[in-house]
């Protein structure tokens, strides 16, 4: 009896409770919204500053809307310093930084993961344990030591360690090669497979969802380098975007509108690679927090 | 092996990118310099901080000038962005590839001397003595132990801009700009525009633009640690600045200033452009952003005020030397671009290009009088002239170099009420009588 007045009820609620869901609804899309709206307000700001003069910027109190919408600024900003060549040399290192962190890191994770031999879990904690030591730590003894190589002024100390593994991209394919079944590649061994090949025609294709998010983070980091080239590079004429975009900040005064013209032309490329590998970037996360 | 055949594609593609530039040691600079080499000549690596588009061409020109002016040296001029130039030296320093000549911190130059960082350039003053050339304050700055180890180049000091049409509706006369700190704050006085508990307008606050320690060199003209180390916080005079300048604190309370504080180091939207703020303590190079960002405004300018009548109008500085870091491979050869960047010719161009003060006292008496500056232009830089014997240098410590890191708190104390100004400043001077006394 008491199932079935509950049920009556229920049903003769039914229209309310999902009146009570979609103001429920409302009230979430309200709040999302307005976190949206402050989340995207720094970079408005950004597109705002970028199209003032510069004296509509030094203007108090600011404004929130241009006076005029000087798109010149644009043009301005990529004469102002070469930031064609720039362009071009940050993609070098970047492309060459990619490839190296997705094949290698990876070719070690599968060691790590899949392939059992003495002093695997020690040499793996080890590989970890580098995580802990703060980069500016290193960071002297590194410059001293590619300084010795004679590699000072080249590409060399910004590409080169791409190619040596990272310990936390190591530990992102581990995990998922962890999840991997021992059986498939007992079973390609017993087909008469070396690791080599597993590695290749198995391992890739079926971590291509984490190999993904390496090479987001390692273009990430690459493109928005900006202590490596500073230290290693002498040449202008091998200088990277981010430290063109340094000519606009002054010891006393800052070239804002040109400033952030510049910022935008380089965020857009990070902006794109986020739209079209969504999916990755929210991945990546999940497997950072550990989620996997 | 056919499965592999990506491997020669790879291999292929590294070998294409390491023809590219920056995978040949040095890149294109390198084939110029061996280019030039072939000619005989000595190549000298310029490290500056000069990027913007107003600045850069200035030093190019220089730079110009002087590659043409002989032929023996040419010089390249290589831009490292501001606030990374002397991490970078130093790590250069350090890899025993460093630059021939830097731009570098004039009040930091006698704690590189005393840490071997730079070229000790006693030798060729011997031969061409040019230290007369210079401001005194500045010359001494760059010494340790007698020897100098920069040449100054450029430098500045602090000034007063009013806003005249201010001073006008508030009923002060726009050509008597505040001369003591009592007149100052009478002036502000007047000049308060107050609504409720906000400001309209707000006549004076001294801490914009300037901190405590300008305000204390003002009063006694003593840093806090003087040359022989001796540890001068605690005086009388800093005690009545400290408690002058908290009176300023409460006046216009912690919320009025933060709110205006975080404007005003925004380094955009200016109060002062817009004549929302009547007076500012800057640099006259500030000059240049009402000329390019607020051409209407009526302004003037005046010698920081004085304690009281006589105390003297001190002002504080800094300013940057032109130096040869340690192990650089043609010392001779920077020496003489040294010379040429601090000679009258290039400076007075740098002061006049730049509206930029500079060290050497022909090159600044005679660019307050240039013709390229209009009268607005004239008046701030006749008036950054006469303060430039006024103004003082705070070199760094030898003996406790980051001494300001135990004083600013103390300040900080008194301004938000835990202490009295006799407390702090009785604190400031043990803490760092202490910090010396370790060493």
């Amino acid at each position: 009896m008491v199932k079935q007045a509950a049920g009556r009820q229920k049903v003769s609620h039914f229209e309310t409770i999902q009146g009570r869901r979609q103001a429920l609804n409302i009230i979430n899309w309200v709040l999302l919204a307005a976190g949206s709206i402050l989340m995207l307000s720094p970079l408005w700001w950004m597109l705002v500053t970028s199209v003032k003069t510069m004296q509509e910027v030094m203007t108090y109190p600011p404004t929130f809307w241009p006076e005029s919408w000087n798109w010149s600024n644009y043009m301005k900003t990529w004469e102002a310093a070469p930031f064609d060549l720039y362009t071009v040399n940050t993609l070098t290192i970047t492309i060459l930084v990619v490839i190296g962190n997705v094949f290698v890191n990876s070719f070690i994770a599968y060691g790590f993961a899949k392939v059992p031999f003495k002093g695997r879990n020690v040499l793996f904690a080890i590989v970890l344990s580098t995580m802990m030591i703060p980069g500016f730590v290193t960071l002297i003894p590194q410059y001293v030591l590619f300084a010795k190589l004679q590699w000072l002024n080249t590409y060399y100390p910004l590409v080169i360690p791409a190619f040596f593994g990272s310990a936390f991209n190591i530990f992102l394919l581990r995990q998922f090669y962890m999840t991997i079944p021992d059986e498939l590649i007992e079973a390609a061994k017993m087909e008469g497979a070396s690791h080599f090949w597993i590695w290749w025609k198995i391992g890739l294709p079926l971590t291509k969802p984490a190999l993904a998010t390496v090479a987001i983070f390692s273009f990430n980091g690459a493109w928005n380098d900006f202590l490596g080239p500073l230290l290693y590079v002498n040449d202008e004429s091998l200088y990277t975007l981010q430290l063109g975009l340094q000519v606009f900040k002054g010891q006393m005064s800052t070239q804002w509108n040109y400033l952030m013209a510049g910022s935008l032309l380089v965020l857009l490329p990070v902006i794109i690679l986020f739209f079209f590998f969504q999916k990755y970037f929210i991945q990546g996360i999940n497997l950072q927090s550990g989620g996997k | 092996m056919r499965r592999f055949k990506w491997v020669p594609a790879l291999l292929i593609l590294m070998l294409v990118l390491s023809g590219c530039n920056g995978f040949t040691k040095g890149g294109s600079g390198a084939e110029k310099a061996d280019a030039e080499a072939e000619e005989g000549k000595i190549t000298l690596d310029f490290w500056t901080f000069w990027g913007s588009e107003i600045r850069r061409p200035i030093i190019e020109k220089i730079i110009e000038d002087f590659n043409n002016s002989q032929d023996e040296i040419e010089v390249k001029h290589t831009f490292i962005p501001w606030g990374d130039i002397w991490t970078k030296e130093l790590a250069a320093i350090a890899a025993g590839d460093p630059p021939d000549v830097v731009i570098n911190d004039i009040n930091a130059t006698a704690l590189r001397g005393k840490n071997q960082q730079a070229e000790n350039l006693s030798k060729y003053l011997e031969e061409d003595d040019i230290s007369g050339d210079f401001y005194e304050e500045l010359w001494n700055a760059t010494l340790y132990e007698g020897d100098s180890y920069g040449i100054p180049f450029n430098t500045d000091t602090r000034v007063l801009f009013y806003n005249k049409d201010a001073f006008e509706e508030a009923g002060l006369d726009p050509e008597q700009p505040p001369k003591t700190w009592d007149e100052l704050w009478e002036y502000a006085e007047k000049l308060d525009v107050k609504d409720g508990e906000k400001y309209d307008r707000l006549g004076f606050y001294p801490m914009f633009g300037v901190q405590t320690d300008v305000w204390m060199m003002n009063a006694d003209n003593v840093n806090f640690v003087d040359e022989n180390s001796e540890v001068k916080i605690n005086t009388p005079a800093k005690l009545d600045t400290l408690e002058w300048l908290n009176k300023w604190h409460q006046k216009y309370g912690a919320d009025n200033i933060n709110s205006w504080k975080a404007q005003m180091e925004s380094q955009q939207a200016n109060p002062f452009f817009s004549g929302d703020l009547a007076m500012l303590v800057q640099t006259p190079t500030f000059y240049t952003q009402i000329r390019d960002y607020a051409p209407d405004l009526n302004f003037g300018v005046a010698l920081l005020p004085e304690k009281e009548p006589g105390n003297g109008h001190t002002s504080w500085g800094g300013g940057f030397v032109a130096e040869i870091p340690a192990g650089a491979e043609n010392p001779d050869a920077s020496w003489e671009f040294i010379k040429y960047l601090t000679s009258k010719e290039a400076q007075e161009y740098w002061a006049v290009k730049n509206f930029d003060n500079v060290a050497n006292i022909e090159a600044s008496e005679s660019a307050a009088s240039s013709d390229e500056f209009n009268d607005n232009g004239k008046m701030v830089y006749e008036l950054a002239v006469e303060a430039m014997p006024l103004t003082m240098l705070t070199p760094t410590s030898l003996v406790a170099p980051d001494y300001m890191t135990l004083v600013n708190p103390e300040f900080d104390n008194v301004y938000l009420g835990k202490k009295t100004p006799e407390q702090a400043l009785k604190d400031a001077q043990a803490a760092v009588e202490k910090e010396i006394s370790k060493k």
